[in-house]
């Protein structure tokens, strides 16, 4: 009996041992969902997929960051393990990730990289404008002066995007002559004439703008198509207005052959009528062979729209229409509209349309003594010619500060001031003035962003942005334009660094009318790439004849206005998938199906069909994920992963064959039997396999966003699988599960809000920060001030590492 | 030949702001703003290059026959009048812009390498070629002209993200390269070219022309002076930009002191074009007018012209066809297709005689403009489906001032690279070259002359 007591004793302080020396090493949460799930493939060995976990310190997870937010991302979007292979529930996936989060966020807390974003970056071209807007009141076509900027990561903010050419600088030294020119008035301005076209940013010819009924806000009742121009009158003087009218391609002017009249309005006032076409010789010429036209009326009647105006100086609208002579026509859609490029529709008994508007000018030129751009320019005006260097000093110094968004040096005020005497010297105080005016707008501190490190810093140290550096930064991310005076004052006295004080100046910014334009027509779309619609060519061949540049025009204002109304009500970010309402005149309403909207103007219209609500429902995002005669699922899918799931692709690998349209049988494929071949190829089904049943969930928006309950013949099947094997039905299925997944979708509308604000590519250490910014955001059910203020605040924005 | 200003009425005027179709530009009398001695021995040698993008049908391309005598093909049948002044080279490639490991991109590099025969980068971002022979031309040239060189293109170069997955669109949006880290973004708006080639000082007044130049060289020298102390202030990190920063400075300095010598001749009794005229056409003729514009006033000697970027889905419905380009040029064989492929290139060729018969019909020396200048029309890749990058749509127009004999359809072994052409180009403008991109060798038959 003693001896069988010992040896039990002895068994269990064995066994105590054994469990002791097994607690000394414990597993952390990483490590034993690593082991469990993921080193069967992605091990020292094998390395799948470049990446191994095997050995990645799952102990100090910090020693690896890279590679455990790269896991992070995989975890929380649950695209692995890959579909096939066994996977953890939900849970195990939340707690895996939070944990990895909680550690990484907490060493990034103790050392934070918040990157180092180029030291020069040039503004862009839209920020110029904006700039030379704010800064001297004249509104130029960016477009016009400067060439476009490339992107990088989605964004035309990206400073190593943004190159210096020569072509540029010439551009540049030009764009400031006139600039200068315009904004302090030159007597001797020559006449010159600026040409505008009915359809701004189209560069595409296939489609065609109906010029039916009204165009728009700008437009007078009982107006049909023309053209609305913003154009800056440089002086009191006499501008020409001229308007040509569309001709079939053998130049003969479309629609003579009944009476037109055409009217010109500068700001609503009427200063031009004429009424042309019409009578017996003309529709005989009309009618007759056009191939038979010699030049003549046929071919110059539209030399008679001229008028000569005098006008004062500013920037002002022209709009020249039609008249409607009619009003029995219903509007939009309808047998009326042939596709412009089709024979029968090139004829000259086409009705009667405006193609470009003439402004010439100006004749007999006076400069006016009082203007807006004068007014922002001369803070003082010298009363005799002793107090002209004075007062010099004073106007030039306000604008170096103002322009290059800092305290102006003795050194900037002298330069300027070297310009202008040379200047006043051969003529007067304002030629002074406009010379050294020139010298700003091509000056390095007034065409780039410039931050600098703070002297004899060590590198690779972190450090914070001074208030005039973090006052660009908020400037340009909020206004796409430079700080305004209240805003550069507190940067300059030191106080943009109070909590409260900055605080306080974002949300006056948001509040500014200016956020709102700047960021639609900057960030969203940019980010969800609606200047893409301008390119489209949906196949107007068989599948989709109607569609024209009206459309065109109505998928871009709709998300316009539909974002615009989110910042201006300050709704969730959320929203963006869950909104009920949007903006919708007829001729879009139709193409969603929806009766009851009349007339051309957009107003708000609450949804019935929940398939509509929110981004997947609006036709300018469906079509940019689209061919141009069928859908694409695959681009879809994509755009889910990438914009809503924070679950990006990773690139096509090398050697990748184009696919070929492999439809061998005689029965004409769906989209989804033509991507079921694709995916029976392992290699490609190892991303197909996650893009495509994601996009198939949208399969009853067709290429062009219209929905469709047939494609080829057979029913639309809509059945799509999430990335964690939930299986939907339809695109209102679909936003109820992504919805469900909101801090996914939150998480990467931040990361591309955050790219745009930085100016740089969002990399792995910027992580903790995203992070930071939704769950700050998430105290306040994610609306965008919330969510913007966090960024503002988060250590990228705020602060920079010194060159290593 | 000394030009006295001649009146001009309104109607001009108006009628010159491209309101018309074909802009009478050449109807004003461009005065002798050319290169101080010219003589027959000396005749100044220019270069342009036409570009067409999305490839070709070959055998509606290519001529029947080989050397003199060759029969013209369907879509060269425009250029007949000119077969003294034409070689066909057939046979070249563009080797350096297949795939070679990179996957998919066949459009971004068939444009990215065409004028460089380097293996372009694949980046997103951080954009890597070799210089552009064009560039190489230009920089022997720019001592003597205010422009080194002019890029102009039909699209507008508006096109966001979407170009060749994994490529910068640098790579597509033009074929001119600076440096390798520099591309040159080619201009489509006929009144900025017009502005880049004669200031914008709106005055063909002497005195007001001259001190523009100076206020702009006044400008230019405060802010190199700027930027340098900036260099100094920034960290060590970031030279390339202010690299770029300086020597783009340098480059329009250069520009602005040449004009200034050359201030006090008279400037052209053009008007200024009003913008981008309604439809292809009028466009692209406008284009080339600027084109010949430059060669005659000696603005430029290097021009490089693109009928659009690679993958451009223009239409060409004023020929009768509504589809866009790109999708078109996958044919997968159906003829209808292939007809109407074939057609639009015709009609670029077509549009492109234009231009050749104004540079015959303008005096340039002893002879004209044609005899002086070197052009090189073609493409980056082959057949348009499956995006071979050879054999190449290659022709050389134009004398090269005796460099150049035409009428022959020259046939290289496949495989032959397009940079031996450039490289033989280079040299007969007078720039002596050794290697260029991936070449091997000269083309010593471009010449005509037995031993070269």
């Amino acid at each position: 009996m003693q001896f069988r007591r010992k040896t039990l004793i002895a068994c269990v302080v064995l066994l105590g041992y054994v469990e002791a020396s097994a607690q000394t090493t414990p597993a952390t949460p990483a490590r034993e969902f690593v082991t469990n799930y993921c080193v069967t493939c992605h091990n020292d060995r094998l390395k799948t997929g470049n990446l191994t976990l095997e050995s990645a310190d799952a102990n100090q997870v910090f020693n690896a960051a890279q590679t455990w937010e790269k896991v992070i991302v995989k975890l929380r979007s649950r695209s692995m393990p890959p579909p096939g292979i066994r996977r953890p529930d939900n849970a195990a996936y939340d707690t895996a990730a939070a944990w990895l989060e909680t550690e990484l966020d907490r060493a990034a807390a103790a050392h934070p990289n918040p990157g180092r974003p180029a030291d020069l970056h040039r503004l862009n071209r839209t920020e110029y404008a904006n700039a030379v807007r704010d800064l001297i009141g004249v509104e130029v076509e960016a477009p016009s002066m400067l060439p476009p900027d490339e992107q990088a990561h989605g964004f035309d903010t990206n400073a190593d995007a943004l190159l210096i050419a020569p072509a540029l600088l010439d551009r540049y030294l030009n764009a400031a002559a006139k600039i200068a020119r315009l904004a302090i008035g030159d007597p001797t301005i020559r006449p010159g004439f600026e040409r505008y076209t009915t359809v701004k940013g189209n560069a595409n010819e296939q489609t065609a703008l109906w010029q039916t009924d009204r165009l728009g806000e700008d437009f007078s009742l009982g107006s049909r198509g023309g053209i609305a121009a913003r154009h800056y009158f440089p002086v009191d003087g006499e501008y020409i207005f001229r308007v040509r009218l569309q001709r079939t391609f053998q130049d003969v002017i479309r629609g003579l052959n009944e009476p037109s009249q055409i009217e010109i309005r500068v700001d609503g006032v009427r200063v031009g009528q004429f009424t042309l076409g019409g009578g017996a010789e003309l529709a005989a010429q009309a009618a007759a062979d056009y191939r038979e036209v010699k030049a003549g009326d046929m071919t110059n009647a539209d030399d008679a729209l001229q008028v000569r105006v005098p006008l004062k100086a500013g920037l002002r609208t022209v709009v020249a229409t039609l008249l409607k002579s009619n009003d029995v026509q219903p509007e939009g859609l309808g047998p009326a509209r042939i596709p412009i490029w089709s024979r029968e529709g090139d004829v000259p008994t086409a009705s009667a349309a405006i193609s470009s508007l003439l402004i010439g000018g100006p004749y007999n030129a006076q400069v006016p003594q009082d203007s807006p751009s004068r007014r922002l320019v001369f803070v003082c005006r010298p009363a005799s010619s002793v107090e002209e260097n004075a007062c010099a000093t004073k106007i030039l110094s306000t604008l170096a500060r103002r322009a290059y968004r800092r305290a102006s040096t003795e050194e900037d005020v002298r330069v300027l001031l070297g310009f202008y005497k040379t200047a006043r010297a051969g003529g007067n105080f304002d030629a002074g003035i406009r010379a050294a005016l020139e010298r700003v707008l091509v000056s390095p501190d007034f065409l780039f962003r410039i931050e600098t490190e703070p002297a004899n810093i060590p590198p690779g140290t972190v450090y914070r942005l001074s208030d005039v550096e973090l006052a660009s930064r908020l400037s340009f991310f909020l206004w796409s334009s430079i700080p305004d005076d209240q805003l550069l004052d507190l940067a300059i006295r030191g106080r943009l660094r109070d909590a409260s004080v900055l605080d306080q100046q974002v949300r006056r910014m948001l509040a500014d009318p200016r956020a709102r334009t700047s960021l639609v027509e900057n960030f969203f779309e940019q980010w969800l790439q609606i200047r893409n619609v301008w390119l489209l060519t949906p196949d107007a061949n068989q599948h989709f004849p109607w569609f024209d540049d009206n459309l065109r025009i109505a998928f871009v204002r709709e998300m316009k206005l539909f974002f615009d109304a989110q910042l201006k009500e300050d709704r969730s970010i959320v929203d963006l998938l869950t909104a009920k309402d949007t903006f919708l005149n007829e001729q879009l309403a139709r193409h969603y199906g929806i009766a009851g909207v009349y007339g051309t103007h957009f107003r708000r219209v609450t949804l019935a069909d929940e398939n509509r609500w929110g981004l997947l429902g609006k036709a300018a995002v469906l079509s940019v994920t689209s061919y141009t005669t069928r859908t694409s699922p695959t681009i879809r899918g994509k755009w889910l992963l990438e914009n809503i799931l924070a679950a990006p692709v990773p690139p096509p690998p090398p050697n990748v064959p184009a696919l070929e349209a492999s439809n061998t049988g005689t029965k004409p494929l769906s989209v989804r039997e033509m991507l079921e071949m694709h995916r029976q190829n392992p290699v490609c089904a190892s991303c197909h396999a996650r893009m495509d049943p994601l996009g198939f969930s949208l399969e009853n928006f067709d290429a062009i966003g219209q929905w469709r309950t047939t494609d080829a013949g057979a029913r639309i099947d809509a059945s799509g699988v999430l990335l964690d094997g939930t299986r939907v039905e339809g695109p209102a299925a679909l936003r109820r599960a992504l919805v469900a997944q909101k801090e996914q979708f939150v998480r990467a509308v931040t990361g591309k809000l955050a790219t745009y604000a930085l100016g740089r590519e969002i990399e792995y250490f910027d992580a903790p920060a995203i992070r930071g910014i939704v769950r700050a955001a998430a105290a306040d059910n994610y609306r965008w001030s919330s969510a913007i203020l966090a960024i503002v605040k988060s250590a990228p924005f705020q602060m920079r590492r010194s060159s290593s | 030949m000394i030009v006295t200003k001649k009146a001009i009425s309104r109607r001009t005027v108006l009628r010159g702001i491209g309101t018309a179709v074909a802009l009478p530009l050449l109807d004003a009398m461009v005065p002798a703003l050319t290169a101080a001695a010219q003589t027959p021995a000396k005749a100044v040698r220019r270069l342009g290059v036409v570009y067409h993008p999305n490839g070709i049908i070959y055998d509606k391309w290519l001529p029947r026959g080989a050397g003199a005598g060759f029969e013209f093909s369907p879509v060269l049948s425009p250029l007949e009048p000119f077969r003294d002044k034409l070689v066909v080279v057939t046979g070249l490639y563009s080797d350096q812009a297949e795939a070679l490991g990179d996957g998919g991109g066949d459009h971004s590099r068939a444009s990215g390498t065409y004028l460089t025969g380097v293996h372009v980068k694949r980046s997103d971002t951080i954009v890597e070629n070799g210089i552009s022979m064009d560039q190489i031309a230009a920089k022997a040239f720019e001592r003597e002209t205010q422009l080194s060189s002019l890029q102009l293109t039909v699209d507008d170069a508006s096109l966001v993200g979407a170009c060749d997955v994994g490529y910068s669109c640098a790579y597509s949006s033009t074929i001119s390269w600076l440096t390798p880290t520099l591309p040159l973004m080619a201009e489509n708006n006929p009144r900025v070219v017009f502005e880049r080639l004669f200031g914008s000082s709106d005055s063909t007044d002497a005195r007001v022309r001259a001190s523009r130049l100076q206020q702009d060289r006044s400008i230019l020298d405060s802010v190199t002076d700027r930027v340098k102390e900036l260099q100094r202030r920034l960290g060590p990190g970031d030279n390339r930009k202010v690299n770029d920063y300086l020597a783009s400075l340098r480059d329009v300095e250069r520009r602005i002191q040449k004009a200034e010598e050359q201030s006090s001749k008279e400037a052209p009794e053009v008007e200024r074009p009003a913008g981008i005229p309604d439809g292809f056409e009028p466009h692209v003729a406008l284009l080339y007018d600027l084109q010949l514009l430059a060669f005659q006033s000696d603005l430029t000697r290097v021009t490089t012209f693109m009928y659009g970027r690679e993958q451009n889905g223009r239409p060409y419905p004023q020929i009768g066809i509504p589809e866009p380009h790109h999708p078109l040029t996958h044919h997968q064989n159906d003829p209808v297709k292939m007809e109407k492929c074939a057609r639009i290139q015709t009609y670029h060729v077509k549009l492109f005689a234009g231009y050749l018969e104004k540079l015959r019909s303008t005096p340039d020396g002893d002879g004209s403009l044609l005899d002086h200048v070197i052009l090189l029309y073609g493409g980056g890749i082959s057949h348009s489906d499956r995006h071979t990058h050879g054999p190449l749509p290659t022709l050389v127009l134009g004398g090269g001032a005796g460099t150049i004999k035409g009428g022959r359809h020259l046939v290289y072994p496949d495989h032959t690279p397009l940079t031996n052409l450039q490289l033989t180009l280079l040299r007969s403008l007078g720039v002596p070259t050794e290697k260029f991109g991936d070449s091997t060798g000269q083309l010593k038959e471009l010449s005509g002359l037995s031993s070269a």
